[in-house]
């Protein structure tokens, strides 16, 4: 029986125990004038729930122990002798046979694979068949016992919110799971890489070349230094001197100079910049903005101006960072109190010296701390750099040389064709945990000083 | 008039038209002008940015939307093709077709229309037009017709803009023999990846960024909004919650790329899910919105005033009932709001997709979730690495439908707040 059935099996005998259920408890309510702590509709539920949940929970269980009860029970088939001795090989001998078991064969089969492939069909006939009747013998037994249960003073609601309150909670708990799945596939992949590459020729390395690893000595083409300066170079230095000033800049004048009119139109015009997905500003930056610096670079005579210099990837980085620094520092200023502002324009301060000595100063934490998470998000960014950026790691102050960066760098190692034991590819999760460590100190740093300033106001 | 004595006896009043006075303040009033011009000018040059870059790729990618054909004379009388027009009505029609070889038959044609280079002006995959054409009308199999088939590559890059000067030749000459034609390219929305650019369209990867969106929506949603009420009405404050708390908040600044890395790690190597399925995909773009839908949520909840859920307690509605009938209904749009932004980014995005190796050439939409996807961004990635120049404006218009897409799903979120937004 297919799965899809078997779910419309048991949602369509959870459906029927509502029901049944609510009708019963409405012929309750009808004979008696007593006050019920229910409603007909919480009656049904509870039945409903105690039909489909155990059987559901079972099938969960049942998929997961399933295949390793199948695959026991073909090692049980005469012809399972010839298999070779746990392994590779011999895993996939019963993944092949498993596939033409089920139809999914491509290619001619192994012989062994072929002969084995019906002894794997009727195993898993036989498990699918099994899981099937228990679970809706379950549903069926579970369902009965709560429909015996329903009485005038059985209090039906508190059950059913009982299982909300799970459901709310257990909701919840995913951003803790996802967070400990972060990092914990993270350390443990990066625990294997240090066990091959010394942490410290890791960090402090200064040659990166992944393309050409030594094997007896992995570490010495796997030095990250190159990485983290072009990471640095591009996202917090070149991206920062275009967002920063930009930003703002324009956060100032639509706070405090533009007519409301503008500031309306404006305001939205600029965050739209956030918008747009970074692939399309990785195809400008490659296609339009990269050819334009180069151009620009070989005009003033720079000699080596490469056409995926760290200047084009920047740049359009800080395009894109723009609207983060700009609403930032437009909260801050907006939540600087009027009176400070008043005072000042009072002593007879012109606006913009007021803007310079009395909002900016005051609002200096929370712009410093917007422009944190702007550098926070610019290091994470990769389609950018994955598309305007050169995978040669170079160690150079010369905006028009290439640079690569970490997240490019992560891409370049898991999208090619190398097997998942080698220090290549798991150097990608080394750097993936560099750049966690790095990005979550940014935003604890961030949102701890633009915490502390807001408080100071309040 | 005393008091006008004592004001007089302080220290000497200013002297408005003392000339260093003036001096400095023209000098004040020149730094505030300044100071202003630059703030208008950041404004504008911030404008300027999207500006530029809408009208580069609006320039770019128009020109995708057309394409270029040529007037094909075939003669299906006396082709020689081995179809039985009896076969081309129901079933068999593709197979029939398929059987003949219509791609010689076409190039033939075309060399004795154009002369002996005439194959090479049409796309590699005119004859599927061709072979649209008769299973359309059969009866075209007893006569002569013309069929409009599309140009190959660089004759439809010599008739939109520059071309090589030979290729600009041909078209003149053609264009002269009015045996060409552009038209708007409805293929490029209903066909899949090709590595012809004239044959190439987003249809499925289009059907690939629904389907992902789909598992995304269907998972982040439910699960932010019940974690949104959990925090916001329930969770009593203790170490637990903050915690939660805490990775809320983390999650929604973590780079997309290490969810890519999680999919990587969780979905593909421990769970053996497919690689490149939209169900994958959807799963890893579920966990990065997740967050931003529980942000919204939480600051709409918080929102709905005290006073509605003190009415219900009072009129003996139970914690749950307060919040499902009450609190809930009142938060929806803001709810909705944070949702589309949620969905809007992550249907923009590309890195995290890269990871679980949706990067793959795929030339038929995806039949299921399971099945090897790939979604606009990545497809958009895929084709802006491709040296061949007919893909620059393909790469464009792609980028253009999918900023349609995102553009009209902000605006549907910037009109459910203007239009729901209540203030209590």
């Amino acid at each position: 029986m297919s799965l899809l059935v078997l779910f419309f099996l048991i949602a369509g005998l959870g459906l029927i125990a509502w029901l049944s259920a609510r009708m019963r408890a409405a012929r309750f309510r009808r004979a008696s004038k007593a006050r019920f702590s229910s409603l007909p509709s919480h009656f049904g539920g509870f039945v409903a729930m105690w039909t489909v949940l155990p059987a559901a929970i079972f099938l969960a269980v049942w998929a997961s122990c399933a295949p390793g009860l199948v695959t026991d029970r073909v090692l049980t088939d005469p012809a399972a002798v010839h298999l070779p001795p746990p392994g590779f090989e011999r895993a996939a001998i019963l993944t092949e046979a498993r596939l033409i078991s089920r139809g999914d064969g491509f290619g001619t089969p192994t012989p062994l694979a072929a002969t084995l492939a019906p002894a794997y069909a009727a195993a898993q006939t036989r498990a699918d068949w099994i899981g099937a009747t228990v679970a809706l013998l379950l549903a069926f037994a579970s369902g009965a016992w709560a429909f015996t249960r329903i009485r005038p003073d059985f209090r039906a609601r508190n059950q059913i919110e009982r299982l909300i309150m799970a459901l709310l909670l257990a909701a919840a708990l995913v951003a803790i799971l996802t967070t400990m799945g972060i990092v914990a596939s993270l350390l443990f992949e990066s625990a294997r890489f240090f066990g091959m590459v010394p942490i410290s020729e890791f960090l402090f390395g200064t040659h990166w070349s992944p393309q050409v690893i030594d094997p007896r000595d992995p570490g010495a083409s796997l030095g990250a230094v190159p990485l983290f300066w072009g990471t640095f170079f591009i996202g917090a230095v070149i991206a920062m001197i275009v967002a920063i000033p930009l930003g703002l800049m324009s956060a100032i004048y639509l706070t405090q100079y533009a007519a409301p009119r503008m500031r309306m139109w404006m305001k939205p015009l600029i965050e739209v910049l956030a918008g747009v997905p970074t692939v399309v500003y990785g195809y400008f930056a490659a296609l339009t903005v990269a050819p334009l610096v180069r151009d620009f670079a070989v005009a003033i005579g720079v000699r080596w101006a490469s056409s995926e210099s760290a200047l084009a990837a920047g740049l359009v980085m800080g395009i894109m960072i723009i609207p983060f620094v700009s609403s930032m520092a437009d909260d801050s200023i907006t939540a600087v109190p009027a009176a400070m502002r008043d005072g000042s324009l009072a002593m007879g301060a012109t606006q913009s010296e007021t803007i310079r000595r009395v909002l900016l100063p005051a609002a200096l934490p929370g712009v410093v701390g917007g422009i944190l998470l702007a550098v926070s998000r610019a290091i994470g960014e990769t389609m950018i750099v994955v598309m305007a950026a050169s995978g040669v790691a170079t160690l150079t102050l010369n905006p028009f040389a290439s640079t690569t960066t970490v997240t490019k760098q992560i891409v370049d190692l898991l999208t090619g064709e190398a097997e998942f034991d080698s220090p290549k590819t798991l150097a990608a999760f080394a750097l993936g945990l560099t750049l966690f460590v790095i990005t979550l100190l940014l935003n604890i740093v961030a949102l701890t000083v633009v915490k502390r300033y807001r408080e100071a106001y309040e | 008039m005393t008091e006008r004595a004592s004001i007089s006896s302080t220290p000497a009043p200013t002297d408005w038209r003392d000339a260093a006075h003036q001096r400095r303040m023209a000098k004040r009033y020149a730094a505030e002008r300044r100071f202003r011009w630059l703030g208008l000018g950041a404004v504008l040059m911030s404008a300027g940015f999207l500006v530029v870059l809408l009208v580069s790729m609006l320039s770019a990618g128009l020109s995708g939307f057309v394409q270029t054909q040529i007037a094909l004379p075939i003669d299906f009388a006396h082709s020689r093709l081995a179809i039985d027009p009896a076969k081309l009505r129901g079933r068999g029609a593709d197979l029939a077709l398929a059987a003949a070889d219509l791609g010689a038959a076409t190039d033939a044609a075309a060399i004795a229309a154009y002369g002996p280079d005439g194959d090479k002006l049409l796309s590699d995959g005119a004859w599927t037009r061709v072979r649209d054409q008769l299973k359309a009308d059969p009866s075209l199999l007893r006569r002569r017709a013309t069929v409009w088939v599309p140009a190959a590559d660089r004759i439809d890059i010599a008739a939109k803009r520059e071309g090589a000067p030979a290729d600009e030749a041909i078209v003149a000459k053609l264009d002269a023999a009015r045996a060409l034609k552009t038209s708007f390219n409805s293929f490029f929305l209903t066909s899949s990846d090709s590595t012809d650019p004239t044959m190439v369209g987003i249809w499925g990867a289009l059907k690939g960024s629904l389907l992902t969106m789909c598992v995304t929506l269907l998972i982040a949603f439910p699960v932010g909004v019940l974690s949104a009420l959990y925090l916001e009405e329930y969770a009593p404050h203790n170490r637990w919650t903050d915690l939660i708390e805490v990775s809320i908040n983390n999650l929604a600044a973590v780079p997309s790329i290490i969810f890519g890395l999680l999919g990587l790690a969780v979905f593909l190597n421990t769970f053996h899910l497919p690689r490149s399925a939209a169900i994958v995909g959807g799963l890893t773009l579920a966990l990065m919105t997740m967050p931003v839908i529980v942000i919204a949520s939480r600051n709409a909840i918080k929102a709905v005033p005290p006073s509605i859920r003190d009415a219900a307690f009072g009129i003996g509605a139970s914690p749950v009932q307060v919040v499902f009938h009450h609190v809930l209904p009142l938060a929806m749009p803001g709810i909705l709001t944070g949702t589309i932004i949620g969905m809007a980014r992550a249907l923009g995005e590309t890195a995290p997709l890269l990871m679980i190796g949706m990067r793959a050439f795929i030339t038929a939409p995806p039949g299921g979730l399971r099945d090897p996807a790939t979604v606009l961004p990545v497809q958009i990635f895929l084709w802006s690495d491709q040296v061949n120049r007919g893909f620059v404006e393909k790469t464009s218009a792609a980028i253009l439908v999918l900023l349609v897409f995102l553009l009209a799903m902000n605006g549907v979120a910037i009109y459910l707040r203007n239009r729901f937004e209540t203030r209590w």
